[in-house]
């Protein structure tokens, strides 16, 4: 990116002071976001989100695999995030890894809960086939296609209609096999359960420009920030997950109001995706 | 394995002549000087252009042309099986060479001297023929990002299986351990920048295969050129001419 010189920067800072940014939004309105689902055929549920010039694909890959033994009756997610160079000539080689590890820990933090599973988005105990012996792992990967600000929120977005999205198999279990050796599985081909996603949170970024916060900051916005603050929120108006970035400190009444302001957003957030979310879905099925 | 049946139709239902089904769109990335998503059959391929720009690297720096970088990467969720490393593998750092060099040769690279031109493909979805898409992505974001070039560069693959020459090799046909003919032409000069072969073949069959997939190359130039026309008419009504 450009540098900007001081006018647009003054320009940058005194709309956002008049809640009037640089394109027309209020300090708290999101850009138009667009939703589409099914678009990975091989993956068992994948979405693209755009939130403005900001493009994200998010695809959910469903394996069999071995619970953890301490927690034989939950399955794993793991998820993994890469920042693709054509985003950013300087994400090239290993340039984008700084990034990537940022964005896939506040996901983690987001979406998984602590290491039992307990107080996760994702409901672990569903995806427990046989006690201890076999469940469903799930790799969520995603990536980054072009960044204009707020990769963070398009990327928690298209995770949520990805498990929207995904289609896990019915698996039928061989009952008389012995109890230590692996029981034979028989994955079907055309039955599958759709995922809950009821409980996956969504993510609302606020960042400080000046004294005022703006929801879903572009490039520019977020050069003159001074701290950010990303709260995942789901449908009950829980906290998720919470991430603080940025150098300069933050009074702890001015986050709480951050937060407060958060779950606001988050109520319009939560109904304008899952409304995007059933569109693209339904225009998904009309086409297959 | 039988790749074609008696009737003489392909695994997914294709003549062996025909090419699977293409489609492009141009400016994807509004941030990329140039950028496009190509697309043929279920391979998808998109490609960002930025330059010609400053050079990093002062070391590389060239007086009398541009340097031309490229990087070819595959998502996590490209292929069947999730990869674990999308880049920096022997596979992706060759690739990567071969379409540079490819784009190398038709970029007028002596009109920007002391400047960087960098293609950045990754692949969303491998289906077989990956090499080629990204050469056709990549030559659709130049375009785009309006850098000067003697001629379009185009690509396709063309195998021998069954004793049938195939165009345009899917995944399954690729891996049937059958040759493997990739050729990329400047198609107006009539002349071929790239040509790759896996396996073996008998002289007189190796030219009917590489024929073919030149003729497939020609196809994909009609194509592009189509959507480059569709394109600037876009462009031009946008301008109010």
């Amino acid at each position: 990116m450009v540098g900007l010189s001081l006018g647009e920067q003054t320009f940058i800072k005194g709309g956002i002071d008049q809640d009037l940014r640089t394109d027309g939004r209020k300090r708290l309105t999101y850009r138009p976001i667009f939703v589409e689902t099914g678009i990975i055929p091989q993956a068992s549920g994948s979405a693209r989100v755009k939130l403005g010039a900001t493009d994200v694909i998010a695809s959910v890959k469903a394996e069999l695999g071995r619970p953890n033994p301490s927690y034989p009756d939950k399955g794993k997610v793991s998820i993994h995030v890469d920042c693709s160079p054509t985003a950013e000539p300087s994400f090239e080689g290993r340039g984008g890894e700084e990034l990537s590890t940022e964005l896939c820990s506040a996901l983690e933090r987001c979406l998984l809960g602590g290491k039992s599973g307990a107080g996760a988005g994702i409901d672990l105990s569903s995806l427990c086939i046989v006690r201890g012996k076999v469940c469903w792992d799930l790799y969520i990967d995603g990536l980054v296609v072009s960044s204009d600000g707020n990769v963070l929120d398009a990327l928690g977005a298209a995770v949520k209609a990805a498990l929207s999205n995904t289609a896990i198999p019915k698996v039928q279990v061989s009952a008389n096999a012995p109890s230590d050796e692996q029981p034979e599985v028989d994955v079907s081909d055309e039955e599958f359960l759709q995922f809950d996603t009821s409980g996956v949170p969504v993510i609302v970024t606020l960042t400080k420009v000046g004294r005022h916060y703006i929801a879903d900051a572009t490039t520019e916005e977020e050069s003159q920030m001074s701290s950010a603050v990303s709260v995942s929120i789901n449908r009950q108006g829980r906290i998720c997950g919470l991430t603080k970035r940025g150098g300069a400190g933050l009074h702890p009444t001015v986050i709480l109001d951050m937060i407060s302001a958060a779950k606001h957003v988050s109520e319009q957030l939560m109904n304008k995706l899952d409304s995007e979310i059933a569109a693209a879905e339904a225009c998904d099925e009309m086409e297959s | 394995m039988e790749f074609v049946n008696p009737e003489g139709l392909r695994l997914d239902g294709r003549r062996p002549m025909e090419m699977r089904q293409l489609r492009a769109e141009i400016g994807v990335v509004s941030k990329a000087d140039g950028s496009a998503v190509f697309e043929m059959g279920n391979t998808k391929v998109i490609a960002a252009v930025y330059g010609p720009r400053e050079v990093q690297n002062r070391s590389q720096q060239s007086n009398d042309e541009a340097l031309v970088r490229c990087e070819y990467s595959m998502a996590n969720f490209s292929t069947g099986d999730r990869m674990r490393k999308p880049k920096g593998d022997r596979r992706s750092t060759e690739i990567s060479m071969v379409i540079r060099q490819t784009m190398e040769a038709c970029i007028l690279t002596h009109l920007m001297p002391r400047s960087q031109i960098d293609i950045f493909v990754q692949v969303l979805q491998a289906d077989g023929g990956t090499r080629s898409a990204c050469i056709n992505a990549a030559t659709l974001a130049l375009a785009d990002a309006g850098i000067p070039m003697t001629d379009i560069v185009t690509s396709c693959s063309a195998g021998f299986l069954n004793g049938t020459p195939l165009l345009d090799l899917n995944y399954v046909e690729d891996s049937a351990g059958g040759p493997d003919v990739t050729v990329g032409i400047l198609p107006k000069l009539d002349k071929v920048t790239l040509l790759q072969m896996d396996s073996k073949l008998q002289m007189e069959t190796f030219e009917t295969v590489m024929q073919l997939a030149t003729e497939g190359c020609k196809a994909v130039a009609s194509y592009i050129r189509e959507v480059l026309l569709e394109n600037t008419k876009q462009l031009e009504s946008r301008r109010g001419v």
